[in-house]
């Protein structure tokens, strides 16, 4: 707690309260309990209560708040890419693999998430190192290798389970069960948002459709709904927008006529806040009307832009729609909303339609990568040189890896959720550094191993916010994102 | 002798060395704590315990963390977890886990204190640990002295603060809030008009008997147990597929309530129902998310991990609906906050480890009546059968002038020759050619004129044959006719593609029909007579005479079916009708027999032998313990099972110890559940925690009051309400005052009625009732909301609604974590976890859904027709009905002027969508 708040301190009156209590206390002679100190706190109206949670004001509920601490990054985007992306055939190096190419693992489990296990297989495209820091990265994403420079990979991730939905759970939730908060609940439950005409947190399918997890990887669980994730495409609009078949004077009667009755309403309740925030929440709705349409308009980016990050790409329907979500990811950004999650893959489907390569890789990743690369690389690009990088935090992530290993009878690897590749970069990121280490066949974390619940730790430190503190009470847990575990990656940090 | 002496001398020097270090013992205070305080207290403090342990409360710092076992061995500090933490060189294991090591001298203090006896003195400890099991809620229900009312702790409690109860409400507000309340439905003005009429004495109480009467009442109540038991109509989880026939359970649900079923009762039949018919109740066990097989790893532990998972379910379920404690948290330790062991975890888990989740037969007393009905359905279709052997088209053999051939092919499965009747002793089958191999016959059975058997050898008919493949209670002579069929009762002949056999009754028999088959249950087509002959014989020579062969069949062709039913080709045109009579009776049957014992299936668990459960240390099923047995939570009850009990006793033994009125817990959660669904809070504000973390009750002899009511009504909930709504506190005016803002923003002490948003469904609901469109069709499989039923995500919202989706919304197909596309967004739950307290959002989301949705202007279309059906074209008697339908009052001067001019420039249907939307609509009042 010390380390942290003497970090945090500098710029929050708060973190310098806090310190200076802390510092007090810790130089007294006697032993205070920290409820003491917490009963002072409250006494003085510092805290708002014991458990740190926001306070959401019902009638503005995407108000911006402040964080636990001062912090770089003040936005997110999370490129989510579903399926289970193969670390040894993207960011994770394995030469000894090659030596190895084609025999038998020995020692190795006979049975793995799909049933028999096959050979060992090299990475199954060539490495080349890039940028000054000598990144061996794969030919497989020519665009994001170029970036290497300024990421910060983790190497060593684990998941706890070996199947995508529950998996995808605990990375986006913290918990392998159906029913938790999302990372942009929290996120946006927390912070709030900067722009008050446009949904907090914005989930952006992609064009193949949605994730194995569907809804659950934007869902609020049981955190106020106000912090779902609205769902945003290229292709797909905001549902309900606009009320099919009315003409605007009808619709501008229907409105006027509800404000009169609502105002006349409240006037007979004076004081009832309730009645105010639902008078508030469609005026909220109807600059959403305006703001939402204008943020879709790619017709305003110039041709440079689109083909930047091959929005014009003719030849591939997928990829063109994947870089124009893209570019409303930016675009988001650029207006101030506080979480956009970008999703790159759709459902299970034999690895068709994501990562999961489990009878082809080569074959099906030569696709993927198509779609995922130039525009990813040409979003993050973008955002740094529009100056977005500076406070925006961008993930890279998917839920577990694969096997060094094919399958019997294929060229597929299976799940692994015992050692994988995730990666950040921007606000607050180191940048440049690789931290962790899987075993020199790729297929567990042995060096600085870290479960998924501390790469969620670190995105919310890097947001100012404590992963500790940001709690909430349900059916009579304190509930967290990183459930009791949790733990920040300091490595990674600027 | 040397030996000794050596180690003496080291002992002497170790001793010297320690001596010099500190000449006097070491004080816990002065020389113990600072060390734990600057290097333990942040993680193992008052605030956190991380891994269980906790060094500043004595009696918890010697028990020590979770795995560890005491954390000091007085007098022996090599044994000590602590020092050997401490001092470990293993940079995962050491403590403090980051930060610098302790100094050489702060772990030779920790030594020195432990090997001197680690003295620490009581009453030094700056905080105190609270004893756990001292908790209200878990001590037994006290009844309150004296004589009191519902209102008079309200009025105790609010006098005390230096409040007052709010006015009454007008009596429509509290109808309107009342209906809502206990039906999920606006009040219709005709009950409103006859309410206000009814100015007798009891008119409220004779309304809510009314509203209590209502099967709206249950349909409106199920759904608040649903949330809690996160029900749905997918299994969740990645592929999210269909579960369809988990909906009887929610209809179980609804007809408990509106049969105020005991809450004892209620309570049992979801844990043991099927032990006494009631199966669709045991739905209960199995709502949660699960992973189908084929979803599950093929590597072992993926399979146990799975199965923990399910049953880690099970108890939560079981542990937070009824009892309000989250069990649950004992999975990896014992829990935190209150006195549940990791032990008392585990030994819930042995009281449900038998349950699987899967479907099975719905059996109700309709159910069984209808099977009844369907076994004298069989009998009559066996009646036809036999009449309709007298139509089998006769045999026509070679010996008889040749047509093309009538008949159908051999089958494996039945054949029936029928010839003009003939006087026997013998009648041989011969075999003359096969589909393979040595031909095979499961039975040959020959029928007189009377429809009897003669052939079996009970008859005693006897039978030899050309040879056999003898194979011990498979393939015998005899099995030819024992009445007995199927493969493992057949002759098979020696030869290949040939054999005979022959009968020869006990007396001459007057015979007209041979039926015979190679596997009557149809496992077996090979071996197949596919030619054959069968003559008879009188006298004992051999003067055979042919009755029937295959030559009049149509040949067989291996891998088709043809349809071997019985056709009218042949026969005269009486027998034709009389057959075609019977074939159609029998088809008729057959699918009404079909359908009864295909019978309602229900996702309500199987249940099998129990797994055994062990221990696991920190919930890790690769790191099993010791094995337990089925026993409560032992800090509330000595219930405990043997190893070996079965499956049922241990179901219901739990359910018996839950719905006991002893249990401190099981009615006070309830009547709080109750109570939170008038006045939107409880008495205890989390409903599904009332242990040490949970919020106080704001009233707790009220809480104790009402729960003693309870039990004493019989477990009756609608003596509940009754009791409830019918209070003075309930029926207070809902309007704010400065000074009760002041002392109670929160409004927990109830100094006025706590309006709250009605929720999804209600509203939903409400729009189709005022629109006039509500379809009231009760229970049965749910309408759909998207356009699949389960399955991978990108449900695709139905937009408009028509027929079976205008049923009330708890009659939705409820796709897990997919919530409803316009109502979800009210914070309808996803059925992912419990939902006890629905949250009250508005949002912008909200509002563009009920705003602009497709489902809000057919609404307000049908609205507008309704009320130009209804009252004409007047549009002051239409605004007036619509006040009346939606708001349940007439509307003033004003508003009826601003929705004229609304409704003459745009059109009805542009005021209704306003309508829908206003405030007032969506607040109780």
């Amino acid at each position: 707690m010390n380390s942290r708040n003497s970090k945090s301190g500098k710029g929050s009156l708060l973190g310098r309260v806090l310190l200076n209590r802390q510092q007090f206390l810790s130089n007294s002679a006697t032993a205070i309990g920290s409820i003491a100190l917490a009963d002072m706190l409250c006494a003085d109206g510092l805290l708002l209560d014991s458990t740190d949670q926001p306070r959401i004001d019902p009638a503005q509920p995407y108000a911006a708040r402040l964080p636990h601490f001062p912090a770089k990054a003040k936005n997110v985007v999370v490129i989510f890419c579903a399926g289970a992306v193969s670390q040894l055939e993207t960011w994770d190096y394995k030469p000894e693999l090659i030596k190895w190419d084609d025999k038998p693992l020995p020692g190795g489990p006979s049975v793995t998430f799909q049933g028999p296990a096959g050979n060992l297989a090299r990475p199954q495209y060539n490495f080349r190192q890039r940028g000054q820091t000598g990144k061996w990265v794969s030919d497989l994403i020519p665009h994001l290798a170029k970036l290497t420079d300024d990421i910060a990979f983790v190497h060593s991730l684990t998941s706890t389970s070996n199947t995508h939905g529950p998996a995808e759970n605990f990375l986006s939730t913290g918990f392998v069960l159906d029913g938790f908060p999302s990372l942009g609940s929290w996120v946006t439950y927390a912070l709030g948002s900067e722009n008050q005409n446009l949904p907090s947190y914005v989930a952006i399918p992609d064009p193949r459709g949605v994730p194995q997890n569907g809804s659950n990887n934007w869902g609020p669980g049981f955190l106020p709904v106000a912090f779902q994730g609205t769902t945003l495409s290229s292709k797909e609009p905001v549902r309900h927008l606009i009320p099919p078949g009315i003409a605007p004077p009808a619709d501008l009667a229907s409105r006027s006529l509800l404000q009169k009755m609502n105002a006349r309403h409240l006037e007979q309740h004076p004081g009832d806040g309730k009645l105010a925030a639902r008078i508030a929440s469609y005026e909220l709705a109807a600059r959403m009307q305006l703001s939402v349409p204008e943020i879709s308009d790619l017709s305003t980016e110039s041709a440079h832009i689109l083909k930047m990050y091959g929005a014009d790409d003719s030849q591939n329907a997928n990829k063109a729609a994947f870089a124009k979500n893209c570019i409303l990811a930016r675009r988001l950004i650029e207006r101030g909303v506080r979480f956009v999650q970008l999703f790159n893959g759709a459902y299970a489907s034999g690895g068709v339609l994501n990562w999961d390569g489990h009878n082809a890789i080569k074959e099906q990743y030569d696709l993927h990568a198509q779609i995922l690369d130039q525009p990813a690389a040409a979003l993050i690009q973008d955002l740094k040189q529009r100056g977005l990088l500076d406070d925006t935090l961008v993930i890279w992530c998917t839920e577990f890896g694969r096997m060094p290993f094919f399958q019997k009878g294929s060229k597929g690897r299976d799940h692994n959720p015992d050692g994988f590749t995730c990666w950040m970069t921007g606000a607050g990121v180191k940048p440049g550094v690789s931290h962790g280490a899987t075993d020199d066949l790729g297929q567990k974390a042995v060096q600085d191993i870290h479960p998924l619940t501390h790469f969620n730790a670190t995105i919310l430190h890097l947001l100012g916010l404590d992963f500790e503190r940001l709690s909430f009470e349900h059916n009579g847990i304190q509930r967290r994102l990183t459930n009791v575990e949790g733990k920040i990656i300091p490595e990674i940090l600027a | 002798m040397m030996h000794c002496y050596a180690r003496m001398i080291c002992m002497l020097v170790a001793f010297s060395y320690v001596s010099l270090l500190r000449a006097q013992t070491i004080d816990f205070v002065r020389d113990v704590r600072p060390i734990f305080q600057k290097h333990c207290y942040e993680c193992h403090g008052d605030k956190k315990q991380k891994s269980g342990l906790r060094l500043d409360v004595k009696q918890a710092a010697f028990k020590g963390g979770d795995g560890y076992g005491e954390t000091f061995s007085p007098g022996k500090s090599g044994d000590s977890p602590l020092i050997r933490l401490v001092t470990s060189k293993d940079k995962n294991d050491r403590m403090p886990p980051e930060g610098d090591a302790l100094k050489t001298e702060e772990i030779q203090t920790l030594i020195q204190w432990i090997d001197e006896g680690a003295t620490w003195p009581d009453g030094v400890d700056a905080s105190l640990l609270k004893n756990i099991r001292d908790h209200w809620s878990f001590k037994p229900i006290a009844i309150p002295k004296g004589i009191h009312t519902l209102d008079s702790f309200i009025q105790e409690k609010l006098e005390m603060n230096g409040l007052t109860m709010s006015p009454e409400a007008n009596r429509v507000s509290w109808l309107r809030r009342v209906t809502f309340d206990l039906t999920g439905l606006p009040p219709t003005p005709e009950e409103v008009r006859a309410f206000v009429d009814d100015t007798g004495s009891g008119a409220f109480e004779r309304a809510v008997d009314l509203l209590l009467h209502s099967p709206h009442y249950g349909e409106r109540w199920a759904q608040h147990w649903l949330d809690l038991v996160r029900f749905a109509d997918t299994h969740g989880f990645e592929v999210n597929t269909e579960r369809p026939n988990a909906w009887p359970y929610r209809d179980y649900v609804i007809r408990a309530f509106n049969e105020d079923k005991p809450y004892d009762r209620f309570i049992q039949d979801q844990i043991a129902g099927d032990q006494w018919g009631e199966d669709a109740a045991t739905g209960f066990l199995v709502t949660a998310s699960v992973l189908l097989p084929g979803q599950i790893g093929k590597d072992a532990p993926s399979i146990r991990l799975a199965r923990q998972d399910s049953i880690d379910e099970i108890v939560n379920n079981i542990g937070q609906t009824f009892l309000g404690l989250s069990i649950g948290c004992a999975r990896c330790h014992d829990h935190k906050f209150d006195p549940i062991s990791a032990i008392d975890y585990y030994s819930m888990q042995a009281f449900v480890s038998g349950v699987e989740y899967e479907e099975r037969e719905l059996r109700t007393p309709a159910a069984e009546a209808i099977k009844q009905e369907a076994a004298s359905m069989r009998v009559r279709v066996a009646e036809i059968d036999e009449q309709l052997n007298n139509f089998e088209s006769l045999a026509r053999p070679q010996t008889l002038p040749q047509t093309l051939p009538q008949r159908p092919s051999v089958s494996p499965r039945k054949n029936t020759d029928r010839f003009v009747a003939v006087t026997a002793k013998r009648l041989r089958f011969t075999v003359l050619a096969t589909n393979g191999l040595e031909p095979c016959i499961d039975e040959l059975e020959v029928f007189n004129g009377q429809g009897q058997n003669v052939a079996l050898a009970s008859f005693d008919t006897r039978a030899k044959t050309s040879g056999n493949t003898h194979v011990p209670d498979r393939h015998e002579a005899r099995f030819v006719h024992n009445g007995l069929y199927g493969n493992s009762q057949s002759w098979l002949s020696n030869e290949p593609g040939k054999g005979w056999v022959e009968l020869e009754f006990p007396s001459e028999q007057e015979v007209s029909r041979v039926v015979w088959s190679r596997d009557r249950e149809g496992k077996f087509e090979d071996r197949l007579a596919t030619e054959y002959k069968i003559e008879t014989a009188t006298g004992t020579d051999n003067n055979w005479q042919l009755v029937a062969d295959s030559t009049d069949r149509f040949p067989w062709i291996a891998g088709t079916d043809r349809d071997r039913s019985l056709t009218t080709v042949g026969l005269s045109g009486e027998d034709a009708t009389k057959a075609t009579r019977l074939l159609d009776e029998k088809s008729n049957l057959e699918a009404k027999i079909k359908t009864a014992e295909s019978g309602q299936r229900v996702f309500a668990g199987t249940f099998r032998k129990p797994d055994e459960i062990h221990l696991l240390s920190r919930g890790d099923p690769e790191q099993p313990r010791e094995e337990v047995v089925p026993a409560v939570l032992r800090a509330f009850g000595e219930v405990e099972l043997k190893k070996d009990s079965s499956e049922q006793e241990r179901r219901l033994v739990l359910a018996r110890w839950i719905a006991s009125p002893e249990n401190p817990l099981t009615a006070r959660v309830m009547v709080n559940r109750i109570w939170q669904g008038h006045f939107g809070v409880g008495i205890v504000p989390t409903p599904s925690d009332f242990g040490n973390n949970g919020m106080k009750p704001s009233h707790p002899e009220l809480l104790d009051w009402l729960s003693t009511e309870f039990i004493r009504s019989g477990w009756s909930i609608k003596a509940m309400h009754r009791l409830i709504v019918l209070s003075r506190t309930y029926r207070q005016s809902s309007a704010l005052n400065a000074k009760g803002v002041e002392k109670d923003a929160d409004v927990r002490l109830l100094w006025r009625y706590p309006s709250r948003r009605i929720e999804a469904e209600t509203i939903r609901d409400s729009m189709l009732a005022i629109s006039g469109k509500l379809n009231l069709k009760m229970y049965g499989r749910g309408y759909d909301l998207f356009d699949k039923r389960g399955g991978l995500s990108g449900y695709k919202p139905i937009e408009s609604f028509r027929g079976e989706g205008l049923r009330r919304m708890i009659y939705a197909h409820k796709v897990r974590r997919e919530t409803e596309a316009i109502f979800g967004a009210f914070d309808c739950p996803d059925a992912g976890q419990s939902t006890a307290v629905r949250r009250e959002s508005m949002t912008p989301i909200q509002a563009l859904n009920l705003f602009n949705s497709v489902f809000t202007l057919e609404q307000s279309q049908a609205l507008a027709e309704r009320l130009s059906r209804e009252v004409g074209k007047d549009i002051e008697q239409q605004i007036q009905r619509a006040y009346h339908l939606a708001l349940s009052r007439e509307p003033s001067i004003d508003e009826l002027r601003e929705a004229e001019f609304v409704v003459r420039e745009y059109g009805l249907e542009t005021f209704g969508r306003a309508l829908f939307n206003c405030n007032e609509a969506l607040f109780l009042p």
